[in-house]
């Protein structure tokens, strides 16, 4: 599982290359090229089928309402919404705690991980094993007791709270994921820069982190769509209205007015655009596979 | 520039990790020693937020939440000691075992389904198909848009009996069918949900593993005479088993410890023929205000989890080492 490739970018890496380049000089049959029709029709009906419930949501968002005198497409949910509800906070509120996560997540998983990648002793793979086991519980365990912790310290209904909790449960994938992308930088370059006097720590910083950007943009979306995404976390901590994260807000509004579906689905469309913006712009450092080796590994 | 991941090629070449691909700093036995020495104390000032932050976070609610399992206290009282009441009282109850059955029912319906669903898909993206590349990423999108979007559209295309779906129904003469309304209806419902959030998981790490299998091997054996399937059953599953596994082991975590897929589509019912277990325990502690029992749903899944989890981790390293 060396790669995750959906990049249309990038052609995968090693053996698979030279074949593949071959065939392309090759002239392609006919039945090769009715083939490929065929299969491009297949997976066009599936992506379409896939994709009915996010059409709906965005073309909902655009139809005016029915009491509504404007005919065509509209942008009145928004503007409707917006007005109706406290989307504006709560959208600041989730930038807030989505962008706290990402930059602490990574700023503590990728030292985390360096060591995973880099160290031999025992330690350490308990430290893995422990990640793995942290990883597979329910976060509902540990979301009661927190309450009454976070009750007593004032971090119920506020914001830092719940980045910490998000913090803390990125770590394990983060870390693996941080792991997986430093065990691809060759270890040479660190003693090079040993030998001229860095120390462990600095070279850590000089050497490896700065070469490790798709792997540091790769943790960072995994951070920010699980902290963009929870709702669990964010329904039990947050309770005021003004607190809320946009999950929690718009589905109270929800709740509230099943059928004004208009003003529902532009809320929904304003908290798809961040993680869809974020994926379209970035999704060729994303990688999961990686996970996967970083946990046999070790 | 690509992720690349040494973990798997390292383990096929046979290498044990952090071995022969990794010597240790040969600049003198003195220095060396001395590098050592530092080497450890960075790795542990390096790695000192993470833990603390785990033991902060997991380790001390896990302990406490030990603690509640066997009080029957509230949230904010902390109640007597009761023993084993909350879990005998939990295990005697009806509604707990068909929560089992259902979180059985979702999670091998959500492995296996996602499973097919993203294997096929990424098969049939690695062969070349025009704009390729946008399908990969418009497929994703299921796994990317947040639940609380995807779970009000899918409420709208199916819920009421006039939604599209139920007019659509309708419209070939069947009957109008109450896809959340009617309890099996509904599990499967959900089941679907669960499986369309959670394929393009299993496509990803499908793709992943399926550009370590060299193409030439496909070559010889379609010369050999082998037929599509043969290739499939013969060179594909086996070539891919490991990560097939680590994928399978990850997304029954994932599916079991699942919450908001389930509850923001159904909220449990109807009748609770979607609870499955930490829907439950959230209503038992956040709705029932029974804290006791509820922890004690919760503490039973992370014993069976803490034990299933580290007999599963210790067969993926075995694996690797093979």
């Amino acid at each position: 599982m060396s790669t995750v490739l959906h990049s249309p970018a990038a052609p995968p890496a090693g053996a698979g290359q030279a074949p593949a380049k071959e065939r392309k000089r090759r002239p392609v049959s006919e039945a090769g090229l009715r083939g490929r029709w065929w299969r491009f029709a297949l997976i066009l009906a599936v992506t379409a089928v896939v994709l009915v419930p996010i059409g709906a949501v965005v073309v909902l968002s655009l139809l005016p309402a029915q009491a509504s005198t404007t005919t065509g497409l509209t942008l009145e949910n928004f503007t409707g919404a917006f007005e109706k509800t406290l989307a504006s906070t709560w959208l600041a509120n989730s930038l807030v705690v989505t962008l706290a996560t990402v930059v602490v997540s990574v700023a503590v998983a990728a030292p985390a991980g360096y060591v995973l990648s880099r160290g031999k002793s025992r330690a350490v793979s308990g430290y893995s094993l422990l990640l793995f086991v942290m990883q597979s519980l329910p976060i509902i365990t540990s979301v009661v007791p927190l309450f009454i912790l976070f009750a007593n310290l004032g971090l119920v209904d506020n914001l830092l709270g719940i980045t910490i909790v998000y913090v803390a449960s990125t770590m394990a994938v983060a870390t693996w994921m941080m792991a997986a992308y430093f065990d691809s930088i060759p270890v040479s370059l660190e003693e090079a820069s040993w030998i001229d006097g860095c120390s462990v720590f600095g070279s850590f910083l000089k050497v490896v982190l700065r070469n490790s950007l798709p792997g540091v943009l790769s943790t960072a979306i995994f951070a920010f769509l699980l902290a963009w995404n929870d709702y669990l976390v964010a329904i039990v901590f947050l309770r005021s209205n003004e607190i809320f994260t946009l999950p929690v807000g718009v589905q109270s509004f929800f709740q509230q007015n099943a059928t004004d579906w208009g003003s529902v689905m532009a809320l929904a469309v304003v908290m798809m655009i961040p993680p869809i913006f974020v994926f379209a712009a970035l999704n060729k450092y994303f990688s999961v596979g990686g996970i996967g080796g970083s946990l046999a590994g070790r | 520039m690509t992720t690349v991941n040494s973990g798997l090629s390292r383990a096929r070449r046979g290498i044990a990790p952090g071995g022969a691909g990794r010597p240790a700093p040969q600049a003198g036995v003195n220095r060396a020693s001395k590098l050592h020495g530092q080497t450890s104390r960075t790795y542990f000032w390096l790695i000192l937020p993470s833990v603390l932050l785990l033991l902060l976070i997991n380790g001390y609610p896990l302990v406490y939440a030990g603690i509640q399992a066997t009080h029957d206290g509230s949230l904010i009282d902390a109640g007597n000691f009761v023993g084993v009441d909350n879990f005998s009282s939990v295990l005697a109850s009806e509604a707990f075992w068909k929560a089992v059955q259902f979180t059985l029912v979702f999670t091998l319906v959500g492995v296996f389904g996602s499973w097919a669903v993203g294997l096929g898909l990424a098969l049939l993206l690695r062969t070349r198909i025009p704009a390729g590349g946008l399908f990969k990423v418009l497929l994703l999108l299921p796994w990317v848009v947040p639940i609380v979007v995807s779970s009000t559209a899918w409420n709208w295309l199916v819920a009421s009996p006039d939604s599209p779906t139920a007019k659509l129904f309708t419209a070939f003469g069947l009957e109008t069918p109450l896809f959340l309304a009617d309890p099996t209806l509904a599990a499967v419902t959900v089941c679907l949900f669960k499986v369309w959030v959670s394929f393009p998981f299993m496509m990803m790490m499908s793709a992943g593993a399926l550009t370590s299998v060299d193409n030439t091997v496909y070559e010889a054996a379609s010369m050999d005479g082998a037929t599509r399937w043969q290739q499939f059953t013969g060179i594909t599953l086996p070539l891919t088993a490991r990560s097939t596994y680590i994928s399978w082991i990850l997304m029954t975590i994932f599916c079991v410890n699942d919450f908001p897929t389930i509850y923001l589509l159904t909220g449990g019912g109807p009748v609770d023929a979607t609870t499955s277990l930490v829907v439950y325990a959230y209503r038992k502690v956040f709705q029932d205000f029974q804290t006791g029992p509820g922890v004690a749903v919760a503490f039973l899944m992370t014993i069976t989890l803490v034990i299933v989890s580290t007999a599963l981790y210790r067969q993926i390293r075995k694996s690797s080492v093979e």
